[in-house]
């Protein structure tokens, strides 16, 4: 069991007149190798829930497990550099964390931080650079002339390079242009594939039906559901009680099953789909 | 980073909330003023009351302004180290090996303890009620006056009031890259100086960068909004003193000429 969280809080600044209660009683386990989506409203607490999975945030009741470690609200955790290894988060806008001379020393921080010798640092940001899709041209560059969105690139890549076993990602697609964020999706699909345990925030509930297996879904700091992601976009009218928007496919599905069409629960993906709306016409003339 | 209380606004409600910024700024001028004369025990017991009542009724704990206190204890123990050595009059109080204690220089350093605490028991007292905004506002109106002797108190007021809007964006800003970077392995506390280096470079230059731009977009949006700072500007809020006011400023007179009695004329 790689991540299990036993009834998480979090509150910040606790004890003070500003505090505020942004995880309570969160019960989770996400299993290894799997794709998982957290989605909720802005501010229900996704950010906050994500940075307990490395202890840049510890829990203020509850205990979480990750990997072969525990850590327990009120203990100072151990060897949290290790931890920082093992699981790689992409924190939300990660552009704003570049600061190296060029894309390759940036990006090759990470690796180093953790002990690689500089030849191996470079060799594993390379890699991780081809992965994001920047080439070799990029590598001399100073990160801090680059767009937006070949900053969050590089940012990844500086995460990617780490070579965690768990991945976390806060919105990583967020401001980028569609192609863009469906190239970025497909490479943690391709990660996962690979056997990574991956974790995303996303408010794009397309991105959560095509290539996630499970989501969990938070509300005001409550977790209210975790389910496999297929059985929760099956009933609508659960996801508009989460004020969550289904996809487009499964909207479409409604409104025909309105106009008189039939569809079967398990047609899930546009082709099928198509497909079998295109046989009821002909069907029905 | 997320504990600093010097200087920070309690939003609470309370009868010195309420005040107009303008008379607390005055009342705080005319009381740190009076610490300064040599007015004695009597004195500072008296300011002392004064200071104490008022930080009751303002609703703040005392735990709050000890929060406040705190960094600045080395400093005194350093002060009383130093006064301890070079004040030689006054009674002996006592002598350990070479040194000799006198009874002047526990005396001066207490004096100096009492008029800190009394410093920021008072500035406290003001920062913690007044919003950062409504400060400016009164700040700006007590400069006014000055303007015709080429003091820019707008100009003024907006550098102190973008600078104190910032501050609190900063600090978050300091602490996402903190983690950020943690999340790569920066450990700010271990390490070799080399890596320390780098770990303090990763941070600033990230803060650096997202300074300057808030800096420009800031800049951008009052252009855009069409600001111009020579400009008369009317105000959405205007200050008003109330009976409360009047008090405030009544009572800290009072009190500046107690202690110049106390200190001169008795
Ligand atoms: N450092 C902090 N101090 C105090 N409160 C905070 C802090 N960080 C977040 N919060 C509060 O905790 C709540 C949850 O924040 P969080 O960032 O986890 O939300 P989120 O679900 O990630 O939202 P978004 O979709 O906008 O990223 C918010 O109401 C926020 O105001
Ligand atoms: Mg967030």
């Amino acid at each position: 069991m790689p991540i299990k969280f036993e009834h998480v809080s979090h509150t910040y600044g606790e004890g003070t007149p500003f505090c505020y209660n942004a995880l309570n009683d969160v019960n989770l386990e996400l299993k290894e190798g799997k794709f998982t989506a957290i989605i909720g409203q802005t501010g229900s607490g996704k950010s906050t829930l994500i940075q307990h999975l490395n202890a840049l945030l510890l829990p203020t009741a509850g205990t979480v497990y990750v990997l072969d470690r525990k850590i327990t609200a009120g203990h100072q955790p151990k060897k949290l550099k290790s931890l920082r290894q093992d699981v790689g988060l992409v924190f939300q806008f990660p552009e704003y964390q570049l600061f190296e001379e060029t894309v390759l020393k940036d990006v090759a921080f990470g690796p180093k931080n953790f002990g690689a010798s500089e030849e191996e640092a470079n060799q594993k940001a390379r890699a991780a650079l081809r992965k994001t899709g920047l080439d070799a041209e990029y590598e001399e560059r100073s990160p801090l002339e680059l767009s937006g969105g070949q900053k969050r690139r590089v940012a990844i890549a500086g995460i990617l390079a780490m070579d965690p076993k768990i991945l976390v990602l806060d919105e990583p697609t967020a401001g980028l242009d569609p192609q863009g964020a469906a190239k970025m999706m497909e490479l943690f699909d391709s990660l996962n594939r690979e056997g990574k345990t991956v974790l995303m925030v996303t408010h794009d509930m397309e991105q959560v039906f095509r290539y996630c297996d499970e989501v969990v879904v938070l509300e005001n700091g409550k977790q209210k559901i975790q389910m496999d992601v297929k059985s929760f976009f099956k009933d609508p009218e659960l996801c508009r009680q989460l004020h969550i928007l289904p996809p487009a496919l499964i909207r479409m599905k409604e409104m025909l099953e309105k106009k008189g069409f039939e569809f079967d629960e398990d047609i899930m993906d546009l082709r099928s789909f198509s497909k079998e709306v295109a046989r009821q016409v002909k069907k029905n003339g | 980073m997320g504990n600093v209380t010097l200087g920070r606004y309690i939003p609470l409600d309370s009868p010195v909330h309420r005040l107009d910024p303008r008379s607390k700024i005055l009342a705080m001028i005319m009381m740190l003023v009076a610490i300064f004369f040599p007015s004695g025990w009597i004195g500072y017991a008296i300011l002392f009351a004064v200071v104490s009542f008022m930080i009751i009724l303002s609703k703040l704990s005392f735990g709050f302004i000890w929060k406040s206190m705190k960094p600045m204890l080395v400093m005194l123990l350093f002060l009383l180290v130093i006064n301890i050595l070079v004040i030689h009059t006054g009674p002996v109080l006592a002598t350990i090996g070479p040194v000799t204690i006198y009874t002047d220089a526990i005396m001066q350093t207490l004096y100096i303890v009492v008029r800190l605490l009394l410093m920021i028991m008072i500035t406290t007292c003001v920062t913690a009620t007044t919003k950062p905004l409504d400060m400016t506002l009164g700040i700006e109106d007590l400069l006014q006056p000055f303007e015709k002797i080429g003091v820019p108190s707008h100009e003024i007021a907006m550098l102190i009031s973008i600078a104190l809007r910032f501050i609190p964006d900063l600090i978050d800003e300091t602490n996402r890259i903190i983690k950020a970077q943690a999340s790569r392995g920066v450990d700010l506390k271990e390490g070799k100086i080399m890596e320390r280096i780098m770990a303090i470079l990763s941070l600033i230059v990230p803060l650096f960068v997202s300074a300057f731009q808030r800096a420009e977009d800031l800049a951008n949006a009052m252009e855009a909004r069409g600001y111009q700072p020579g400009e008369r500007r009317t105000r959405y809020k205007v200050l008003k003193f109330k009976t409360g006011d009047y008090v405030l400023l009544a009572c800290s007179a009072a009190l500046v000429v107690c202690m110049i009695w106390l200190a001169y004329f008795r």
